[in-house]
């Protein structure tokens, strides 16, 4: 059976909401977790805020930009070369701390 | 003026003015197995939008190294990028995307007064972050950060922030700017649902990257 197509649909307004109350919550909580007065560790620190950031980009793509209802095809195109300039910033930065440990 | 909604076989809402229908009407395109009923408009856009990706991919990763493997990353004299003025601007920018998707969802709906409605708020919410940037860089009601030390091209900390967020200001710019025409067109009878819907994943994709520039820029 056919997956639904993707194109000009008519969506309800709800999930708009709360993906926005979500967006505005994570926000706040980001924002949190970086004050330095919290004195919260450097490696969680960063986890969390990338894990966040991570999450409310990945909220806006999948419902604001409707990759969700998108078929499977068109959504591994455009999410996998998203995801991949991440991974080369993983291994490039890793990289770059370590020469500076050594 | 109204609008005129087309059921395609699929069950698709597609909208359409009643007077511009025979110039501008959405015709349902033949279900595709990949990209369904997308129109090559939406496909190009999509194509546009990964190969920005990349080039904000490559800023960022240029950033990241470059702070990897800085000894000092902020020198003294420089100052601390503000995060509350900074986190102001994330939920403007959060709701002119909330903005968008009403328009969007209101251009598949077939209610173009409404689409216009939500355009103008949209591009308002793109013009106030621009306004934002400004004081931020130079300074409206306070000093600005180029007056308090942050100089382009005096250190990789200023140069990379600049670059980043000036990249970045550059697609609000062009966004709103192309909000703008869109909503002239709109006004005119002339866009469809298409064009709302690509529009929205260009202004979209603009929030989405400024998450997270703001996070590896300001709060890391």
């Amino acid at each position: 059976m056919p997956e639904t197509p993707a194109g000009p649909t008519s969506h309800g307004r709800k999930p708009y909401l709360i993906v926005f109350g979500l967006l505005f919550a994570f926000t706040v909580l980001e924002v949190l977790v970086a004050l330095p007065s919290l004195g919260i560790g450097r490696l969680f620190k960063g986890s969390a805020l990338v894990l966040l950031a991570v999450t409310k980009a990945g909220m806006v793509a999948l419902w604001f930009m409707h990759l969700k209802t998108e078929l499977k095809v068109l959504r591994w195109s455009v999410m996998l070369p998203f995801a991949l300039p991440a991974l080369y910033a993983f291994v490039l930065i890793a990289e770059a701390s370590w020469r500076l440990l050594l | 003026m109204n609008w005129t909604e087309v059921l395609s076989e699929s069950g698709q809402i597609h909208a359409m003015s009643a007077t511009t229908a025979a110039s501008h009407a959405v015709h349902p395109l033949p279900f595709d197995p990949a990209i369904g009923q997308a129109t090559a408009g939406k496909i190009g856009m999509w194509i546009f939008l990964i190969s920005d990706a990349f080039s904000f991919g490559g800023f960022l990763l240029a950033y990241g190294i470059l702070r990897g493997g800085a000894e000092v990353w902020r020198h003294p004299g420089e100052p601390i990028l503000g995060i509350n003025f900074t986190a102001g601007l994330t939920f403007l920018l959060i709701c002119s995307s909330v903005t968008m998707v009403m328009a969007v969802a209101n251009a598949a709906e077939g209610n173009r007064s409404r689409v216009s409605r939500w355009l103008a708020l949209t591009a308002l919410g793109g013009a106030l972050f621009l306004a934002g940037q400004y004081q931020e860089y130079f300074g409206i009601w306070s000093h600005g950060l180029s007056k308090e030390g942050l100089i382009f091209g005096r250190s990789a900390y200023a140069s990379t922030f600049y670059l980043v967020t000036g990249f970045h200001g550059a697609h609000v710019l062009s966004g709103t700017i192309y909000i703008l025409i869109v909503l002239l067109r709109n006004t005119a009878g002339k866009a469809n649902a298409n064009d709302i819907e690509i529009l929205g994943l260009f202004w979209h994709f603009v929030d989405l990257v400024w998450i997270l520039v703001f996070t590896f820029i300001y709060l890391l």
